[in-house]
C-alpha cells in the first residue's frame, strides 16, 4: 500500500477511529454531552479529510477496495446522515431510561460498515461491510431493551438478517465457482468472455439479491420493515432508513455497473418485478396505517421500489437519478424522523397519528416542517422529492421500461393519499395538546431545530433549483470513470 | 419618463396590499387616506405623464417599459411590459381621475360601513386591474387585467354579502362575463396560432399581411374578441348582469359604469382595430350589436322605477352608442363618447348615491320627489349630469360626443341610414327617460323624510364632475361649427381616421334633426310627467300598454328567456345525475384499494413464521422465474 492509497483511505480510518475514541471516552467516564460533541467533531473530521484527500482520487486498493468519486459521493451522504442522526440522538437518548453512551460506538461502527460498502469492489469487503453494518444494527434496534417492541424488533431483524446473509454467502460462493474470482472486475471479465451468462451465475446473483432485497426492504423480503421501524428508537429507525439503505444500494449499483448486469435480460426482469411489487405493496400497506413510524416504513418500501426503476437503465443518467433520489430521500426522511424525535415523550414515542391531530395550531413550525417533508415524499413540485421522482421517471422512460414506469405513476397517486391524510391531520381543528415538557437541553433542542431548518431549506433548495446540485453529482460520478 | 409608468398600476396595488393585509388594524381615517390617496397619486402621475406625452411626442407614439420577462417557453415569450399611447392615455386619465374622485366620494359615502378596509382594498385592486388592462403591451397581460376586473367586480357587487340577492347578482355578473371571457380566450389562442405572437404592436403590424381581408378566420377572431368585449361591456345578449349589478354600493356602480369594467370592451375593440378593420362583417356586427343594445336598453330605462336601474340601463344604452361608433369605423368618436360618458355617468351614480343615502336607502323614484330645494348641490350637479346624458345641445359634453356618433352612423363608411335612425330613436328615448328621472325625483312633493345632506367629501367630487360634464365636450367640436379637434388629433395617432361616404346630405341637417329630436324627447317627458300627468294614468288602464311596459320593465324578458333556455335544462340534466354516476367509479377505486390494504395487511401479522415464509416464497419465486426466462 503506497502513500496515496493510504491517503485515500484516511477518511475511513478516521471513521473507524471514531468508535475507538468513544470507547476511550467511556472508559474515562466522560458524560453524554462530551461523547456527543466528540462524535460530532469526528464526523466533521471525516468530511474534512474527504475534502483534503480529494485530489488523490481515484485509488484502487487491491484487491478489496476502490476509493473513487462514486464512493466519495455516497460516503459523504452517509456521513451527512450520521451527523444529523447523531444530533437528534442526543435529545432523544438523554431523556430515555437507557445509558446512551455505548449507542455512539455502535452507530459509528455501523456507519463504518455502510461506508465500506460504498467503496467495496470485492465480495469479501462487501460481506464484511454488510455484517459490520448488520451486527451493530441488531444491538441498536434493541437498544431500549426494556421496551417490548424493541427486543422483538431486534430479534426479528437478527433472525432474518442471518437467514438472508446465508443466502448471500451461498450466492457469492456460486458466482466464485463460476467465475473463479470474487473481484467485481475479474467476474466482469469472465462474464464478458463467456458467450452467455451461465445458469450458475444467474443462480448466484439471485441468491445475493435476497440479502440485498432484505436490507433494502424490497418485496417479498420487506415484512420486517414495519416492525423494526416501530420497535427501534426513532434515531435508529432513521439510521436504518438512510445510512444502511444507502450503503447497500451503493454496492448493488456498483456491482451492477461493473458487470453490466443491465444487459442481462433475466436479471432485469427479476429486478423490475421486485420493483413493481415493492411500489404496489408499499403504497397499499401504508394506505390506512395509523402509526406514523410504520407508515414511514411502508413508504420506504415503495420508495426503494421507485429507486429500482432508476436502477434499470444502467447508464450514467440512471446512476445520477439514483444518486439524486437517494439524497432527496435521505434529507426528507431525516426531517420526518427528526420531527418524531422532537415530539416524542419520555416514555413513549410520538408514533400514533392521533397525536398529530391539530399539531399546526400547537406547534406551527414543526407541523410545517413535517408537512414539507411529506409533500416531498409524495413528490409534489418545489420539493426535492419531485425532482428526484422526475429524474427516476425520466431514466425509466429512456430505457422504455414502460410497465415499471406506469406502476410508478399509478402507485405515486395512491401514495399521495396517505401523505395528504397526515397533512390534513396536522391541520385538523380539534387539537389534542401534546404535553409541554420542560426543555432539559435548550442548546441541543435549538441545534435540532436548526438542523431541521437547514434540511428543509435543502429540500426546497434542491426542489426549486436542482441545478445547484446536479453538476456536483455528475462531477463526483465522473471521478474514476 | 417611461420609468415611472409602473407607478400607475403599482400605487393602487400597494393600496390594496396595505389595506388587505393591515386594514383590520387601521383606523377609518388612515384607511380612507391610503385607499383614496394612492389613486389620487396615480391620477396626478397620469396627468403629469399625459402633459409630458403631449409636449414631447415619442418617436413611436408610445411610452414603453418592460418590467420583467414573465415567461419564455419555446417560441412564446411574454413580458410584463407596459405601453402607453394616446388611446391608453385617454383611458388612463379617466380611470385614475374619475376613479380618484369616486374614491374620495366613497370615503364619505361608506363611513358607516364596518368593512371599510375591505371596500377600499377591493376598489384599489379594481383600479389596478383596469390599469393593467389598458397599459398592457401584450394580450396576455391584458387578459390578466381583464380577469382581475372580473374578479373585483364580483367582490364589489357582492360587497354586502349578507343579503342573498347581492351574492346572486355577483354570481350572475361573474358567470355572464365569463361567457365573453371564454370567447375572448379562444380568440387569443387563434391569434397566437396564426401570428405566433400576442404583442399588441406586433399584431397590428403583422395582421394586415398575414390575413386576407374578410376571410372567415379573421372574422371569427374578430367576433370572438367582440364577444369578450360584449360580456364585459354588457351588450346584448350578454347585458343581463348589469342591471342586477346595482346590488353593490353606489360608488362601485359609478366605478364599474364610468371608469372601469364596462368600458373594457370598448377599449378591447378599439385596441384591436387592426383586426376588426380586416373584417367588414365583424365591423357590421359590432355596429348592429351596439344599435340593438342601445335601443333595447333605452326602452327598458324608460319604465324602470329604481333610480339606479334607470342609470344602469342608460349605461348599457350609452355603451351601445360606443360600440355603434366603433362598428361604423368612427373609432375616435366612440372613444370620445367614452370620455365624456365617464364624467356624467360617474356624476349621476354618485349623485344618485347621495340621494339614496339622504332618503334612508330609498331606491324607488316615485317615493322621491321635491328634492330640488332640499338638496340643492345634488340637484344642480345631477341636473348637469342629466343634461349631458340627454345630450342637451351645445352646453353639455354629451352633445358633442353623441352628435358625432349620430353623424357617423350614417356618413361613415360602415354606416347606414338604418343605424342612424336607430341611434336617433335612442337619442329621443334617452332624452325622454332622463327628463322623467329628473322631474320625478327633484320636482313634485316630498314623499320621504329627507335625512342629513351629504358632506363635503361627497359634494366636491360631484361639483368637479358636474363641471367636467359640461366642459369636457369643448375639446372636440363638430366640423361645421368650430375647428377645435383636440381630442381626435391626439387619438388619431393611434386610431385610424374615419373614411366618409360620398353623397351624404350636409352635416348641419343631421345636427338640426338630432337637436330637434332631443328637445322633443325632453318635451315629451315634461308633458307626461309634469304638465299633463293624467295621460300616463290613462295609459295604465290599457292592458296592451301595461303589457308592453312590463315587458320593457323586465329588460325584454331576457332573464326569463335564459332561465328557460339554459338554466332549466341544465338543472334538469344535473337532477338526472343526482346519484353522481361518474363518482361511483372513483368510489369503487377507493374501496378496491381499501380492500387490497386489508388483504396486504394480513401478511403483516408480526409472526416470525410468516416473515420467513415470505422470504422463502421470494426465493422460490426468483428461482422459478429463471426457468421461465
Amino acid at each position: 500500500m503506497n502513500h496515496q492509497q493510504l491517503m485515500a483511505l484516511l477518511p475511513f480510518m478516521v471513521l473507524a477511529t471514531a468508535s475507538i475514541v468513544i470507547i476511550l471516552l467511556i472508559a474515562f467516564r466522560q458524560g453524554h454531552t462530551v461523547i456527543q460533541v466528540t462524535g460530532f467533531l469526528m464526523m466533521c473530521l471525516v468530511i474534512f479529510t474527504m475534502w483534503y484527500v480529494r485530489d488523490v482520487l481515484p485509488q484502487t486498493i487491491m484487491p478489496l477496495l476502490i476509493v473513487d468519486g462514486y464512493g466519495a459521493l455516497f460516503t459523504g451522504l452517509i456521513i451527512f446522515c450520521v451527523l444529523v442522526v447523531g444530533l437528534f440522538s442526543y435529545i432523544y437518548f438523554e431523556e430515555r431510561e437507557e445509558n446512551p453512551r455505548e449507542y455512539y460506538i455502535l452507530i459509528f461502527l455501523s456507519t463504518l460498515g455502510a461506508a465500506i460498502l460504498t467503496i467495496s469492489r470485492h465480495f469479501i469487503s462487501f460481506f464484511i461491510g454488510l455484517e459490520l453494518l448488520s451486527v451493530s444494527l441488531y444491538a441498536l434496534i434493541a437498544y431500549l431493551r426494556t421496551r417490548n417492541n424493541a427486543v422483538e424488533a431486534g430479534v426479528k431483524y437478527l433472525l432474518l438478517a442471518a437467514l438472508t446473509s446465508a443466502f448471500l454467502l451461498f450466492g457469492m460462493a456460486l458466482i466464485y465457482m463460476d467465475a473463479g474470482s470474487m473481484d467485481f472486475s475479474a467476474i466482469a471479465q469472465k462474464l464478458h468472455t463467456a458467450e452467455q451468462s451461465s445458469p450458475l451465475f444467474l443462480l448466484g446473483f439471485s441468491l445475493m439479491m435476497i440479502a440485498v432485497g432484505f436490507k433494502l426492504a424490497l418485496v417479498p423480503f420487506h415484512l420486517w420493515a414495519a416492525d423494526v421501524y416501530q420497535g427501534a428508537p426513532p434515531p435508529v429507525a432513521s439510521f436504518i432508513a438512510t445510512v444502511s439503505k444507502i450503503g447497500v444500494f451503493a454496492v448493488l449499483l456498483r456491482f451492477a455497473q461493473e458487470l453490466h448486469l443491465q444487459n442481462n435480460h433475466s436479471i432485469m426482469t427479476i429486478i423490475s418485478v421486485i420493483a413493481m411489487f415493492s411500489m404496489i405493496s408499499g403504497n397499499i400497506l401504508a394506505l390506512r396505517q395509523q402509526n406514523i413510524k410504520r407508515l414511514l416504513a411502508y413508504s420506504s418500501i415503495a420508495h426503494f421500489g421507485y429507486l429500482l426503476v432508476a436502477f434499470l437503465p444502467g447508464n450514467s443518467a440512471g446512476v445520477e437519478a439514483a444518486a439524486f433520489y437517494l439524497i432527496a430521500y435521505a434529507v426528507t426522511i431525516l426531517i420526518a424522523f427528526g420531527v418524531i424525535i422532537l415530539l416524542s415523550a419520555k416514555d413513549k414515542d410520538a408514533e400514533r397519528l392521533s397525536l398529530y391531530r391539530g399539531l399546526f395550531w400547537e406547534k406551527p413550525f414543526v407541523a410545517i416542517v413535517l408537512a414539507v417533508a411529506l409533500l416531498s415524499l409524495a413528490g409534489i413540485p418545489l420539493t426535492a422529492g419531485f425532482i428526484g421522482k422526475f429524474y427516476v421517471l425520466m431514466a425509466g422512460v429512456q430505457q422504455q421500461a414502460w410497465l415499471p414506469v406506469i406502476v410508478l405513476v399509478v402507485t405515486s397517486v395512491i401514495g399521495l393519499y396517505y401523505y395528504l391524510r397526515i397533512i390534513s391531520t396536522l391541520f385538523a381543528d380539534v387539537s389534542v395538546a401534546i404535553q409541554k415538557e420542560k426543555r432539559l437541553h435548550p442548546f441541543f433542542y435549538a441545534a435540532s431545530y436548526a438542523a431541521l431548518v437547514v434540511l428543509v431549506l435543502l429540500l426546497l433548495g434542491f426542489g426549486v433549483m436542482p441545478a445547484i446540485i446536479i453538476p456536483g453529482i455528475k462531477q463526483f460520478l465522473l471521478i474514476g470513470n | 419618463m417611461q420609468e415611472i409608468l409602473f407607478l400607475i398600476p403599482a400605487l393602487p396595488l400597494m393600496g390594496f396590499l396595505i389595506l388587505s393585509l393591515a386594514g383590520r388594524h387601521l383606523s377609518k381615517q388612515v384607511i380612507a387616506v391610503v385607499g383614496a390617496g394612492v389613486v389620487c397619486i396615480a391620477a396626478i402621475t397620469t396627468i403629469w405623464l399625459g402633459i409630458n406625452f403631449l409636449q414631447t411626442p415619442q418617436e413611436n407614439g408610445a411610452y414603453t417599459v418592460t418590467l420583467w420577462r414573465w415567461m419564455n417557453v419555446a417560441n412564446f415569450s411574454c413580458s410584463f411590459s407596459l405601453r402607453v399611447d394616446a388611446l391608453s392615455l385617454v383611458f388612463l386619465f379617466v380611470i385614475t381621475f374619475v376613479g380618484a374622485l369616486i374614491h374620495i366620494y366613497s370615503a364619505g359615502f361608506m363611513k358607516q360601513d364596518r368593512d371599510y378596509a375591505r371596500f377600499f382594498a377591493s376598489m384599489n385592486l379594481f383600479v389596478c386591474a383596469m390599469l393593467i388592462l389598458v397599459m398592457a403591451d401584450n394580450l396576455v397581460l391584458l387578459y390578466l387585467g381583464w380577469e382581475g376586473v372580473g374578479l373585483c367586480s364580483y367582490l364589489l357587487i357582492g360587497f354586502w354579502y349578507e343579503t342573498t340577492a347581492n351574492v346572486q347578482a355577483a354570481n350572475k355578473a361573474f358567470y355572464i362575463t365569463r361567457i365573453g371571457d371564454t370567447a375572448m380566450a379562444i380568440g387569443l389562442f387563434l391569434l397566437f396560432r396564426e401570428l405566433g405572437t400576442l404583442d399588441i404592436p406586433a399584431i397590428q403590424n403583422a395582421a394586415p399581411e398575414h390575413f386576407t381581408k374578410s376571410s372567415p378566420l379573421i372574422t371569427s377572431i374578430a367576433l370572438l374578441l367582440l364577444a369578450g368585449g360584449m360580456g364585459k361591456s354588457a351588450q346584448v345578449p350578454l347585458q343581463t348582469w348589469l342591471p342586477d349589478a346595482m346590488a353593490g354600493p353606489s360608488p362601485v356602480s359609478a366605478l364599474i359604469h364610468a371608469a372601469t369594467m364596462v368600458t373594457a370592451g370598448v377599449y378591447l375593440v378599439a385596441r384591436m382595430h387592426a383586426v376588426f378593420q380586416l373584417s367588414p362583417l365583424a365591423m357590421n356586427i359590432t355596429a348592429t350589436v351596439g344599435a340593438v343594445t342601445l335601443l333595447i336598453a333605452g326602452c327598458s330605462a324608460m319604465v324602470q322605477t329604481d333610480i339606479k336601474r334607470i342609470l344602469a340601463y342608460s349605461t348599457i344604452s350609452q355603451v351601445g352608442y360606443m360600440f355603434l361608433a366603433l362598428g361604423v369605423g368612427a373609432w375616435s368618436a366612440g372613444v370620445f363618447h367614452f370620455f365624456t360618458h365617464a364624467f356624467f355617468k360617474a356624476l349621476l351614480f354618485l349623485a344618485a348615491g347621495a340621494v339614496i343615502e339622504s332618503l334612508h336607502h330609498e331606491h324607488g323614484i316615485f317615493k322621491m320627489g321635491g328634492l330640488k330645494n332640499k338638496l340643492p348641490i345634488v340637484f344642480y350637479t345631477f341636473l348637469a349630469g342629466a343634461a349631458a346624458l340627454a345630450a342637451l345641445p351645445l352646453v353639455t359634453a354629451g352633445f358633442f360626443s353623441k352628435d358625432q356618433i349620430l353623424w357617423y352612423a350614417w356618413s361613415a363608411n360602415g354606416g347606414s341610414p338604418m343605424l342612424w335612425f336607430v341611434a336617433l330613436a335612442g337619442a329621443f328615448i334617452t332624452a325622454f327617460y332622463t327628463t322623467r328621472l329628473m322631474l320625478v325625483v327633484f320636482w313634485g312633493d316630498v314623499k320621504t323624510h329627507i335625512g342629513e345632506p351629504p358632506g363635503r367629501l361627497m359634494t366636491w367630487p360631484l361639483i368637479i364632475l358636474a363641471v367636467l360634464s359640461i366642459v369636457a365636450g369643448f375639446i372636440e367640436w363638430p366640423h361645421n361649427m368650430l375647428h377645435v379637434t383636440l381630442f381626435s388629433d391626439v387619438v388619431q395617432k393611434v386610431l385610424p381616421a374615419v373614411t366618409e361616404k360620398e353623397g351624404v346630405p350636409s352635416e348641419s341637417i343631421f345636427q338640426l334633426i338630432a337637436v330637434v329630436v332631443t328637445l322633443l324627447g325632453i318635451y315629451t317627458g315634461y308633458l307626461l310627467y309634469k304638465k299633463n300627468a293624467s295621460i300616463v294614468a290613462k295609459w295604465k288602464l290599457v292592458s296592451a300598454l301595461v303589457g308592453l311596459r312590463n315587458f320593457f320593465f323586465s329588460g325584454w324578458r331576457f332573464d326569463q328567456f335564459y332561465h328557460t333556455l339554459f338554466v332549466r335544462p341544465f338543472v334538469f340534466v344535473t337532477s338526472l345525475n343526482k346519484q353522481d354516476v361518474i363518482d361511483k367509479i372513483y368510489a369503487g377505486i377507493v374501496s378496491m384499494f381499501q380492500w387490497l390494504n386489508g388483504i396486504f395487511s394480513v401478511s403483516q401479522n408480526g409472526s416470525m413464521r410468516t416473515y420467513v415464509i415470505s422470504v422463502l416464497i421470494g426465493i422460490i419465486f426468483i428461482l422459478a422465474l429463471q426457468f421461465f426466462l
